[in-house]
């Protein structure tokens, strides 16, 4: 499985919510040896680059050809909160086994 | 830990009569003065909002500005401005008193300040107390309490 975090510019933020999807999925004690995470600018975030991608959510009409259903919006970036919830939601829709904290 | 935001680089204005151009522009006044970013980089962190939005409002009242890496950035840099009044980005739903400034020469050289940083902004107490501060040496003293 690869995820994508995607920022207007790719240089910043999307490496914060990398980072933040990375600490979680250890936290959580998960199998990541499947698990792909990475960041990337707008322009790169194909439908085919990988299977879910987080992106701010005023952002979101930049990424509106990717299928809506493997898009995740995210209110505040840096929220671990609120990117866990989204994270382990993946995480059930795959059958992905983790440790909820 | 955050070494590039010293004396130097971190800031603490009124803000009341600020607007949010304005507000970036004296955030990365620093990295100017030190040569890191030619002004040119400002009015491109500056366009990228007007043109996208404010995306850059990473958290309650955070704003990392930033823009891609071109000729008017010569190296990778961070400061900060504190405005003691919130200061609208781009409208009255994203209030903003933390202006952070990031420049990075290429896609890699500035990830370790990102993970840096990371560990201030998602520390909520001391991005807290940092919202609170009214003076440069009292940021400086909850960085530095970051290290500990």
């Amino acid at each position: 499985m690869k995820i994508l975090a995607v920022c207007q510019s790719g240089l910043g933020t999307s490496f914060m919510v990398q980072m933040n999807i990375q600490a979680i999925l250890k936290a959580e004690k998960v199998d990541t040896s499947n698990i792909q995470v990475n960041h990337t600018d707008v322009g790169s975030a194909t439908p085919d680059a990988a299977d879910y991608f987080f992106i701010e959510s005023t952002l979101a009409s930049a990424v509106g050809s990717l299928p809506k259903d493997r898009v995740v919006l995210l209110k505040t970036l840096i929220d671990k909160q609120e990117t866990k919830q989204h994270v382990n939601d993946i995480l059930d829709k795959e059958g992905i086994s983790y440790t909820a904290e | 830990m955050l070494d590039l935001l010293n004396a130097q680089t971190l800031q603490v204005a009124d803000g009341s009569n600020l607007s949010w151009e304005e507000a970036i522009t004296i955030a990365a006044q620093p990295l100017v003065d030190t040569n890191i970013i030619d002004p040119a980089y400002v009015d491109s962190i500056i366009s990228v909002v007007k043109e996208k939005g404010p995306y850059m409002n990473i958290g309650p009242q955070i704003v990392l500005a930033h823009a891609r890496p071109d000729s008017s950035v010569h190296g990778v840099g961070l400061s900060l401005l504190k405005t003691n009044s919130a200061v609208d980005f781009v409208d009255a739903k994203h209030p903003v008193k933390l202006w952070f400034v990031l420049t990075a020469t290429d896609s890699q050289s500035h990830l370790g300040v990102i993970q840096q940083l990371m560990t201030l902004l998602t520390d909520k107490v001391a991005v807290q107390k940092v919202l609170e501060a009214l003076s440069v040496g009292q940021i400086l003293t909850i960085l530095q309490k970051l290290d500990s």
